[in-house]
């Protein structure tokens, strides 16, 4: 739980520590500690880069240039890859199911997680235990009731059906976050507006949302790389290809065509580039957001 | 605020109703969006996965009770023993890798050095990616014809140890499991990472005067302020070892070749979707959620004697 504390710090402590001199054994060491990250960072990141390339070579220099960059910048393969395998309706499918069930999830998640912080009412303990004792089950378990359940609902193949399974699939472990950034508020603030009138729900809506933002923040975050990535649950629910996802798009172009190799790493730097672009740009957000959750969790 | 449903609550004690007095309307209202979403697509399934297990349904025509005869089958289901299997070593495996990779990893960023931000980013952008994209990307690093593995084989003389990473049934489970390691090694680094810099760096001083070398504080410094994340790290990779193995082995290899890397999931997907056999798949799920409910609690007792013993 300390951990949670200062997630920010993990990215920049700001606090460098005074140089000093080395000697040659200290050298010795750096230089192994530097050797060690080359070698991270060239099996993390050349791979990428290598799907990079290979999206700008020809066929033939795929073939006869395994390793080095591609001699001219075959952009062809990205409108080629664009149209067969039907990027466009797949990422209009993956914001749609994305956006809605996030957008579910916080109007669900929060009055519950300010409930469960502030209220005093009976059966406060019984609905905190079920949330808990809903993260040890993994919604992978259920997935053929669910799916039936989903089948007698209708929402199979429905995009904004299976936002509300992933609403609910993300809703023990953001309750339990969000109530934990519910908690730390003071009192004061809520027993002032409430001797001004102010109900319940004004004082949730004007008072405390505006100062649980991280929290909301972070269950965005952490729910956005969950479902937007998520294969699992789109698999299950839907079968229909003119409503897929982004990942069932690929996998299905990845079996459908024997051997577009050049076409393969050009789709898949354009669904993952930009994820990795909004990594870069938010990265201090990204890994508080997964960690926190993580610790919580 | 005590005072008021105190009151409520003593006024009340006939009441059925009395749970809507004070702030218990309030509260009703704000809990019951989260309590119908939770009920539809977790409850329900849940309870609904463990009547459909105890039937044999198709999906389509009427259910007929079948006891515990599924539960029964599958223990003599050697492709399922198999599968639970190939699950165990993945589990055992991956949690492994993580923690050791992810302390080491973590501990070498955690140093005063230049482009260290740089370099903690870099670990993490893996952890952003899709199984589904990370899972390609390897299906071309294994590609025996122009993949990266064997060419940097080739590239270093070591052509003799080329492989059909996926294509044989010896290798191929291991072959999935570096690709789960590589995809979560900078998660668990950056948690560890998290954890070491709440050690206070005076311990590490009073180790020094003490005589301590590197390795004596790594032992005696290290390890046991870290416990507590050590824990977290192994729990988190444990559960997410157990269910989260579907997407990677489905691009990868679909459990082939004959089975060698089949997993729980997998073989239950293939039992729900080519041969229909619902209620069997029902009690596939339900196996393997006893047996993650059994992992984590034995972790989490094991987890609670080490806090009391510390």
């Amino acid at each position: 739980m300390s951990v949670a504390a200062k997630p920010l710090s993990i990215l920049d402590d700001g606090v460098a520590r005074r140089p000093r001199r080395l000697g040659a054994r200290g050298l010795l060491e750096v230089a192994g500690i530097y050797a060690a990250l080359a070698l991270v960072l060239v099996e993390t990141l050349y791979p990428l880069l290598w799907v990079l390339f290979g999206s700008l070579k020809t066929k033939e220099e795929m073939l006869s240039n395994i390793w080095g960059p591609p001699s001219s910048l075959v952009l062809q393969n990205y409108a080629d890859a664009w149209r067969i395998a039907g990027m466009g309706s797949r990422i209009v499918s993956s914001v749609l199911v994305t956006g809605s069930a996030l957008i579910i999830l916080v109007v669900v998640a929060t009055p519950c997680a300010y409930a469960l912080a502030r209220l005093r009412f009976p059966g406060r303990g019984v609905v905190l235990a079920v949330a808990v004792a809903a993260m040890l089950v993994p919604p992978q378990v259920m997935a053929i009731p669910l799916f039936m359940v989903a089948r007698d609902l209708g929402l199979i193949n429905n995009r904004l059906g299976v936002a509300f399974v992933y609403a609910a699939t993300s809703l023990p472990l953001s309750v339990f976050i969000l109530r934990s950034f519910f908690v730390t508020l003071p009192a004061d603030l809520e027993d002032a507006a409430r001797v001004d009138g102010a109900s319940r729900l004004e004082i949730l809506i004007h008072i405390m949302l505006p100062l649980v933002r991280p929290g909301v923040a972070l269950i965005l975050i952490f729910g956005f790389i969950e479902i937007w990535n998520d294969f699992f649950l789109a698999f299950l629910l839907l079968r229909d290809p003119s409503v897929q996802t982004i990942p069932l798009g690929l996998v299905s172009f990845f079996q459908q065509y024997d051997s577009l190799w050049t076409l393969y790493f050009a789709a898949l730097t354009i669904t993952t580039l930009p994820v990795i672009v909004v990594f870069l740009a938010m990265q201090r957000q990204f890994i508080a957001g997964l960690t926190a959750g993580a610790v919580k969790g | 605020m005590t005072a008021r449903s105190q009151e409520a609550a003593a006024s009340g004690r006939s009441d059925p109703w009395r749970f809507l007095a004070g702030d218990g309307a309030v509260a009703f209202l704000m809990i019951l969006p989260a309590a119908i979403l939770f009920c539809l697509f977790y409850l329900w399934p849940f309870v609904n996965g463990f009547w459909l297990s105890l039937h044999n349904w198709d999906g389509f025509s009427d259910p007929t009770w079948a006891g515990l005869s599924n539960y029964q089958r599958l223990l003599h289901d050697r492709i399922f023993l198999g599968a639970l299997r190939n699950n165990l070593i993945f589990v055992v495996a991956v949690v492994i890798l993580k923690n050791v990779l992810g302390l080491g990893l973590a501990l070498l960023l955690n140093r005063a050095l230049v482009g260290r931000a740089f370099f903690r980013a870099a670990a993490f952008v893996p952890v952003t990616m899709s199984f589904v994209a990370v899972g390609l990307l390897w299906s071309w690093i294994y590609n025996p014809v122009f993949g990266l593995l064997n060419g940097a084989l080739d590239l270093f003389g070591l052509g003799g140890l080329k492989q059909s990473w996926l294509g044989d049934a010896d290798i191929a489970l291991y072959s999935i499991i570096v690709v789960d390691v590589w995809k979560w090694l900078g998660f668990h680094a950056v948690i560890y990472l998290a954890g070491l810099q709440t050690i206070p760096s005076e311990l590490y001083e009073s180790a020094k005067m003490d005589g301590a070398g590197p390795l004596q504080r790594f032992r005696h410094v290290t390890v046991p302020m870290m416990m507590p994340i050590i824990f977290i790290n192994t729990i988190l990779g444990l559960s997410g070892a157990f269910v989260r193995n579907f997407d990677i082995v489905y691009v990868l290899t679909k459990g082939g070749p004959n089975h060698a890397t089949e997993v729980v999931l997998t073989y239950m997907m293939s039992k729900a979707f080519q041969d229909g056999a619902m209620s069997y798949a029902a009690a596939i799920g339900y196996m393997l959620f006893l047996i993650v409910g059994l992992a984590s609690v034995g972790l989490l007792a094991l987890m609670r004697r080490q806090r009391l013993d510390v």
